[in-house]
């Protein structure tokens, strides 16, 4: 049970570190990659900085809601 | 509109939100009367309560003067501190909020005092929490002396002082009901503000942020889209990436937030609240800082603050007029006294709790005594505040900020992580590890050049980094796990088995 939970509170942080090491890796040693423009006014380095956002709420929401609805309820039974 | 002109509107705002938030601690110091209530409001937060307030504490001068300053001056390397402040977010929800509603009481010091040895865990993490925290400190106060010279004209140290003043009379009277309620109102306020400041720079724009991010482009180069100009250095960058990430689960008036809730499942909530305004408000950002970064432009910013952090209220100013600009600047007071207050009260909890109760009194102390001592802290505090903001005048905050979160990162984060998830943790590596971790994350700040070159004045500095994370939070988890496989400690081995249960289901049963 609380394995599960460290299962999926592990895996869910290395996606995050994952993500953002990479973003943190090319800002770090590929600087003109996301320097280069998509469209104008719009360089790529600002759509992953947007992504990397994103991925935190979408990680964030995923396990609030996994918790919510599994964990607990069967930890409610446990007790 | 002229820099340290005093004019009513802004005034108004001002003796308005300090009013608004005097009245709540009157009424919040009614119901303050226990250490208990001091520390954790009681532990009767709600979920979405928590979650503003969590994310009020972290919304600091940093985030909304210091970024806006950052990207208005440097472009898009402003954006890796938005970036990296919120994925921090989703690291203190997986790996540390539950565990730590499940086993603490007021400071996070008790997650690992509970399965180690008592008094020297007490101490370091008392020496790490209280350097974060003096670092922490010097950040709200430079921003504080800055808004409140530009907007009343007032002399910086005349403000800073003023700051202090007025944030000892919350946290001294009000305590964590008071604070929480002021982060409350403050982080309702400062998201308000940002986007309705965010959509008025738009509104000249098309509402389209690709035509302000280009005409920004077309106005300073192609290069404040890129990254470049602030982090030159790739092993910088890594350094820098790695302190913003880990530092915020190493932040002890973050963490002991988590106390103020009911149980593990509203600490979850409340994470997730947060994360999403805090995420939300950081988007906002790119808006006010390339908004400042055209609108204002770079010449006039660095003139009224060489560190930029003047940007966002410059540009309330500039696109909403002088009342707007009263609003920002008091929103933006409102948030630094709202995090100094956290702040603060975190290190009375500190002094109070960890060392004067558990080390210097063993244990045996009744409430009211420590109410009492962490009073007194908080007077200290505050002083110690008001003299620090003085001494750093003139830094950008968000930079400061950054060197915080690196000492968090080194000194706490380790410990607390593998006191949660490593059983051969002993007492002697917790200690060594919080110890190395500050010192070596204090002495590489010290030698970095933003110390010796910058400060200084000298040729060059020994130690290339200016943020020191990659370098001291490997070095602390390194010491934390050599010293304890050198000197195996069975006993506390046992205690972790014993506390697991604990630890993830919050029971003992």
């Amino acid at each position: 049970m609380a394995a599960a939970r460290w299962r999926i509170a592990l895996s869910l942080t290395v996606a995050m570190m994952a993500v953002y090491f990479g973003f943190i890796l090319l800002v770090a040693f590929d600087k003109p990659l996301l320097g280069s423009t998509i469209a104008p006014g719009l360089s790529l380095g600002i759509v992953l900085g947007v992504l990397v956002i994103v991925v935190a709420w979408v990680l964030t929401w995923v396990y609030v809601r996994w918790a919510n609805t599994h964990y607990d309820s069967r930890l409610g039974g446990l007790r | 509109m002229i820099a340290g002109e005093a004019n009513t509107v802004a005034i108004g705002f001002f003796v308005g939100f300090i009013v608004l938030s005097l009245a709540i601690t009157v009424w919040a110091a009614r119901r303050t009367r226990t250490a208990d209530h001091f520390y954790t409001a009681g532990g009767g937060v709600t979920a979405l309560q928590n979650g503003l307030a969590l994310a009020g504490d972290f919304m600091s001068a940093a985030s909304f003067l210091g970024i806006a300053g950052l990207v208005a001056l440097s472009g898009f390397d402003g954006l890796i501190y938005s970036v990296g402040w919120l994925v921090g977010w989703p690291v203190v929800m997986f790996l540390i909020a539950e565990p730590l509603r499940n086993l603490g009481r007021y400071t996070f010091a008790d997650v690992v005092a509970a399965r180690l040895r008592q008094k020297p865990i007490r101490v370091a993490s008392a020496v790490g929490s209280l350097a974060v925290i003096a670092f922490y400190l010097i950040a709200q106060m430079v921003g504080a002396g800055n808004l409140i010279r530009l907007l009343f004209g007032l002399p910086y140290e005349a403000a800073v002082v003023i700051v202090g003043g007025v944030m000892l009379a919350y946290v001294l009277f009000g305590g964590m009901m008071a604070t929480t309620w002021v982060q409350i109102v403050k982080a309702v306020l400062l998201l308000g503000g940002a986007t309705l400041l965010a959509l008025l720079v738009l509104a000249r724009f098309g509402f389209n942020p690709l035509a302000l991010f280009a005409e920004a482009a077309r106005m300073y180069g192609d290069g404040v889209l890129a990254p470049g100009r602030l982090v030159t250095d790739p092993v910088d960058a890594i350094s820098l990436g790695l302190a913003l990430m880990l530092g915020t689960a190493g932040l002890p008036h973050i963490l002991m937030r988590f106390y103020t809730v009911r149980d593990a499942r509203t600490a979850r909530s409340s994470v997730g609240y947060a994360t999403a305004c805090i995420g939300f408000f950081y988007l906002l950002t790119f808006i006010l800082g390339f908004g400042a970064m055209v609108i204002i432009g770079r010449p006039a910013i660095m003139k009224v603050d060489a560190g930029g952090n003047m940007a966002a209220p410059l540009l309330a100013a500039a696109v909403g007029g002088t009342g707007f600009f009263g609003f920002i600047s008091a929103v933006a007071f409102a948030t630094i006294l709202a995090v100094v207050a956290g702040l603060t009260l975190s290190g009375a909890a500190t002094l109070s709790h960890d060392l004067w109760v558990n080390v210097v009194r063993h244990g045996q102390s009744n409430s009211r005594e420590e109410l009492l001592v962490a009073r007194a802290a908080t007077v200290a505090l505050a002083i110690v505040a008001i003299v620090l903001g003085i001494l750093f005048k003139g830094q950008n905050v968000a930079y400061m900020v950054g060197l915080a979160f690196a000492i968090a990162a080194s000194a706490n984060f380790p410990v607390l992580v593998l006191s949660i998830f490593w059983s051969r943790l002993t007492t002697a590596g917790a200690q060594a590890s919080t110890y190395v971790g500050t010192a070596a994350a204090l002495g590489l700040i010290w030698l970095s050049p933003a110390i010796q070159i910058d400060v200084l004045k000298h040729e060059a500095a020994w130690f290339p980094l200016r943020n020191p994370g990659v370098v001291s939070i490997p070095l602390a988890f390194v010491v934390a796990i050599v010293v304890s496989l050198l000197r195996p400690v069975p006993e506390e081995v046992s205690r972790f088995h014993a506390l697991e249960r604990r630890i993830h289901l919050g029971t003992d049963a």
